[in-house]
């Protein structure tokens, strides 16, 4: 879908912004980081804004440079965000992150929004998380996400055809995973 | 702090230079960045979502989920001139899929 928008935003001024939570990487993970990594993609487009330039030479001066906090962050991050005309966000399976990361990211996101009504948020993960969304924003646009029959086959082909040990394959292998693999998941 | 970019770089969040995506062409945002602008950015996050994107999307087939695309709720949302009031747009993979619901989400992505 980031690619999807991407070509989109190559014929207008838009910026779209990944993130992937993951569960192994929850501590480096913090929500500064991410927020962090986010604004770092946002001022790619520009050059390095001056305000920044500006609060990383104060930082570095109180106790020989200091790290970032979150209310500094999220200033930062406004302030970067209002001049752009339209920004997606696209936070992949915040369910990975921490309970209090994904708290404090989504109370930063909702901050970030008040100041640009043009900044979109597509948040990805598993459903028990919608009423902490729920929590911060009030509505969401809701959407199952669930692979179709064909998205399934597709993606077998592909790593059948790519399988590094083919004379393991069979003419009767193939076509039993291409059926069963299907047929399972769309019972789950 | 040009000690620290050493240490962080070949671990995880290595500090190596990406493409991004400008409205009309694709820079090489490091290479154009001066020391401070590179020092600004580890500042900013040791993290490198990119390389994961960039991981991702060559273990993915083109067309698969493109049909999140032509939703209405998808089209609802990103349409901001449209006046869609919510920002947000939380897809949610299904509970019986366990842990995959978010790889299988990552599809989409």
């Amino acid at each position: 879908m980031i690619d999807s928008l991407c070509d989109r935003a190559r014929e207008k001024d838009i910026a779209v912004i990944g993130f992937y939570c993951d569960f192994l990487a929850q501590q480096e993970q913090s929500t500064i980081n991410i927020l962090g990594a986010i604004l770092k993609q946002l001022i790619c487009r520009g050059g390095i804004p001056e305000h920044i330039r500006e609060a990383f030479r104060k930082a570095k001066k109180e106790f020989g440079g200091r790290g970032l906090r979150l209310p500094d962050l999220v200033e930062i991050t406004k302030k970067a965000i209002v001049s752009l005309p339209r920004v997606f966000f696209c936070i992949d399976a915040l369910d990975e992150s921490t309970p209090q990361h994904r708290r404090d990211l989504l109370e930063s996101l909702r901050e970030i929004v008040l100041v640009s009504a043009n900044t979109r948020i597509f948040l990805t993960g598993r459903p028990h998380i919608e009423d902490e969304i729920m929590k911060h924003f009030g509505e969401v646009v809701r959407i199952p996400l669930s692979p179709t029959q064909d998205d399934i086959k597709g993606y077998l082909e592909m790593r059948l055809n790519r399988d590094t040990d083919p004379s393991a394959m069979d003419d009767k292998l193939r076509p039993d995973i291409m059926r069963i693999i299907p047929e399972k998941i769309s019972e789950v | 702090m040009s000690s620290g970019h050493q240490e962080v770089t070949g671990n995880v969040n290595s500090f190596n230079s990406f493409n991004v995506l400008t409205h009309n062409n694709i820079v090489n945002f490091v290479t154009e960045t001066d020391a401070e602008g590179r020092q600004i950015l580890q500042w900013l996050s040791p993290l490198e979502p990119q390389q994961r994107h960039q991981g991702v999307r060559t273990g993915r087939l083109d067309g698969v989920g493109h049909w999140v695309l032509e939703t209405n709720e998808f089209r609802k949302w990103s349409d901001t001139e449209d006046g869609c009031n919510e920002p947000v747009l939380f897809g949610h993979g299904n509970p019986g899929v366990g842990k995959n619901a978010s790889q299988v989400a990552r599809l989409f992505v």
